[in-house]
């Protein structure tokens, strides 16, 4: 009996060898890999709005919450609610998806989207302002542990709060939504038919909100007090920065983003129970591979992480998961500051 | 130095073994809670409609015992690992595995072979994570749990998220038989067999603890705690950190693979969404600071709490918009926040002298009339945090003036 279970294991190995190397041809297709590719880039802008609030709150406040992917999964439940006022046939509904593609009203629904997308991430600044001030702030002179158990206990909590509302089924838009999103042609005017324009008005809206955050943090007055305070709180304090403020903002900024992303996300796919644990364990994955704190290193380790993660889906799916970790270990080994240092000096 | 009772400093201490000796008050504790333990099933049976359940307290302190282990870490070296499911699970799975595929059915052998595979897999992560400190710690022992996690829940040959049955699976024996024994009893999961299997657990517990006590005694853990608190003096004073560091690690993977083998055997079915998702790393963490993570039998205590708060919490159940919904989370947040808030040493610590129960509980013997004022505070304390988040809010929004 042990022998042959022995020998099943070495077949099962052989059988998952070849399979990766079938995978392997199969990724290598062109539009796959284009396809996949494009798909990865799409989720890597995802896993930085979550990580880039993650990676500043770490930076400033040092404050490791464990609280922020449920803050994404509550974007998307609330942009879910939002969008479903907004957009449709309902008494407050701006307009209803347009049934065939017209440059004008079809460009106009997308931005009623970014609009819904907005104010459910907008309806996050005031939760994440309530976090800060009430509950975290008492605890930054106490033992780290404390920390890592009051932001646990507030992801049960909302969690607990997002069944509550919510249900514990998916929620999502209706059809008729994503169909007149895609129905703008964007890939398919370079002759790629794989990539829903769904993806596009993703990838578009991520990078712009991307591009102005680091924007934001190198040229703006606020910005750059932000970064003060993280390279010399003491400093900063000195002149005359309000450090309890700052961290407020920060954190403001942080469950902004994370609810930003989560909304952009609802679009494409639907909100559901589990979304916030995986977005939070991979955007920790991020934060290592990229270096603690840094914003730069924070987009590079989302699109390394989110192309991988794509590419391992058609690869072998059974390592789709254990893919990114693997990388971090890799990054641990080879670079264990992560491969961007910290941050402040530089955005 | 026999068992015997010995007067120090107008106290009265209870020797129990050399270097051993507890006061009055925990002597009669702990008599009282392994009381409580043992007799387990008649009390659960007594209990009749009342919420006490031998199976959450057997995860309890299964838990527990990991908690234990983690707490070795966290009070003594000062480090917070969350990742310490993967020692429970590689404990876990390693029974399952042997009982499965390989048909291994005595406990003991499967439990010394969950201790070698947990001493091996706290060997390889901690020799990747312990030169980081801090929150990058906790962070990445964190990331290599859900990698563990990810793998095994992609693996066929483990069961994918379903997990794996601890049974032999043999032709031409009943499903009964082909369960793990112990001592030549067959572990059914029947009342009678599991009344053993609780004893034996607690047994091993007790040489755990026995064992933990020891080793937190020793000039090795007096040596950790110099780590603890501060790092660069301890190897000045030519301790050899790395290496000390890394012993607490393994031990502490050491006790998580004990009670993730118990585990096994008790509930004889193994899945990764139980013994090594980032959460159970989360409860094995917070049970630590429930019982107070500066105690040594806290972690047990705190595990045995949260398991029979959760088994408790989970059967309220509120309408919402949304149609009902369990709010086991929620209530087990809110504890957890009012540990963090009020009694940040947790059950244990809080009872003892010092601790804030305690302490209260003098200061109202003597004078009862302070309850007032203690209510008025909390009010007030709340109803500041209050105005506090809104002048944030405002100022946020529409800046300072």
């Amino acid at each position: 009996m042990v022998t042959s279970s022995i020998a099943l294991l070495e077949a099962n190995s052989v059988l998952l060898q070849s399979g990766i190397i079938e995978g392997l041809q199969n990724l290598l297709q062109p539009d796959t890999f284009i396809v996949q590719t494009i798909n990865g880039i799409r989720f890597g802008f995802i896993l930085f709005l979550i990580a880039a609030g993650l990676t500043v709150i770490l930076g400033i406040l040092d404050v490791l919450n464990l609280a922020h992917g449920e803050l994404y999964a509550l974007g998307a439940y609330v942009a879910a609610s939002v969008g479903g006022f907004l957009v449709g046939e309902g008494t407050a509904a701006i307009m209803a998806p347009p049934s065939s593609f017209d440059p004008v009203t079809s460009f106009a629904f997308v931005g009623v989207l970014i609009l819904a997308a907005l104010i459910s991430a907008l309806i996050l600044v005031p939760i994440g302002v309530v976090m800060e001030t009430v509950f975290i702030r008492p605890i930054y002179e106490r033992d780290q542990v404390y920390q890592l158990v009051l932001t646990f206990a507030l992801l049960l909590i909302i969690a607990n709060m997002i069944e509550f509302i919510w249900g514990s089924n998916p929620q999502k838009l209706d059809l008729s939504t994503k169909t007149a999103v895609n129905d703008i042609p964007t890939f398919e005017l370079l002759g790629l038919s794989g990539v829903p324009s769904i993806v596009t008005l993703i990838m578009v809206v991520s990078l712009v909100v991307g591009v102005g955050l680091f924007y934001f943090f190198s040229k703006t007055k606020t910005g750059r007090i932000i970064r003060a305070t993280a390279i010399d709180r003491e400093m900063a304090t000195a002149l005359g920065v309000s450090p309890d403020r700052t961290f407020t903002l920060v954190f403001a900024l942080g469950a902004f983003l994370a609810g930003f992303g989560g909304a952009m996300e609802l679009v494409r796919t639907a909100a559901n129970p589990g979304m916030g644990e995986s977005a939070l364990v991979l955007s920790f994955v991020v934060i290592v591979v990229g270096g603690l704190g840094s914003l730069r290193g924070a987009v590079v380790g989302a699109l390394v992480i989110g192309v991988l993660q794509n590419w391992m889906t058609v690869v072998e799916p059974s390592l789709e998961s254990a893919a990114p970790f693997a990388v971090m270990v890799i990054v641990l080994l080879v670079k264990p500051e992560g491969l961007f240092g910290t941050w402040g000096e530089r955005t | 130095m026999t068992p015997g009772i010995s007067r120090e400093d107008g106290q009265l201490k209870i020797r129990i073994m050399k270097g051993m000796e507890l006061t009055v008050r925990e002597t009669l504790g702990l008599v009282a809670g392994l009381v409580i333990l043992f007799n387990l099933p008649t009390i659960t049976t007594l209990a009749g409609d009342l919420p006490i359940r031998q199976r959450p307290i057997y995860r309890g302190i299964v838990f527990g015992l990991a908690a234990v282990g983690l707490n070795l870490l966290l009070r003594h070296s000062e480090l917070v690992s969350f990742g310490h499911a993967a020692f429970f699970g590689t404990g876990a799975y390693t029974v399952a595995v042997l009982v499965s595929d390989y048909q291994v059915k005595s406990a003991t052998v499967l439990l010394v072979a969950a201790i070698v595979a947990a001493t091996l897999m706290a060997a390889l992560i901690g020799y990747f994570t312990l030169p980081h400190t801090g929150l990058y710690f906790a962070l990445i022992t964190l990331a290599f749990g859900q990698l563990l996690f990810s793998i095994v829940k992609g693996q066929r040959a483990l069961g994918g998220t379903d997990g794996i049955s601890v049974r032999t699976g043999e032709a031409g024996v009943t499903i009964l038989e082909q369960f793990p024994t112990l001592f030549g009893i067959q572990l059914t999961g029947q009342e009678v067999p599991n009344t053993i299997l609780l004893w034996f657990t607690l047994v091993v517990v007790i040489i755990s603890m026995l064992v933990m006590y020891r080793i937190v005694k020793s000039p090795f853990g007096r040596a950790l705690d110099a780590i603890g608190q501060e790092r660069t003096r301890a190897r000045f004073l030519g301790l050899p950190v790395k290496r000390y560091v890394w012993a607490a690690f393994i031990i502490s993977g050491i006790y998580g693979g004990i009670g993730g083998g118990l585990f096994a055997l008790y509930f004889r079915s193994v899945a990764p969404g139980e013994t090594l998702q980032v959460f159970v790393s989360g409860d094995i963490l917070y049970m630590a600071i429930l019982g107070g993570f500066g105690t040594l039998t806290g972690p047990l205590i705190g595990g045995i709490v949260l398991e029979t708060l959760a088994n408790i919490a989970n059967e309220v159940v509120f309408t919402g918009p949304a149609g009902e919904t369990q709010m086991g989370r929620f209530i087990t947040g809110a504890v957890l926040l009012l540990i963090v808030f009020v009694f940040p040493k947790g059950i244990v610590g809080s009872l003892k002298p010092g601790g804030r129960v305690f302490e209260g509980a003098k200061t109202l013997k003597n004078d009862p009339t302070v309850a007032g004022p203690w209510f008025r505070q909390f009010g007030q304390v709340t109803v500041e945090a209050a105005k506090r988040s809104v002048k944030n809010v405002r100022y946020l929004l529409f800046g300072v003036k």
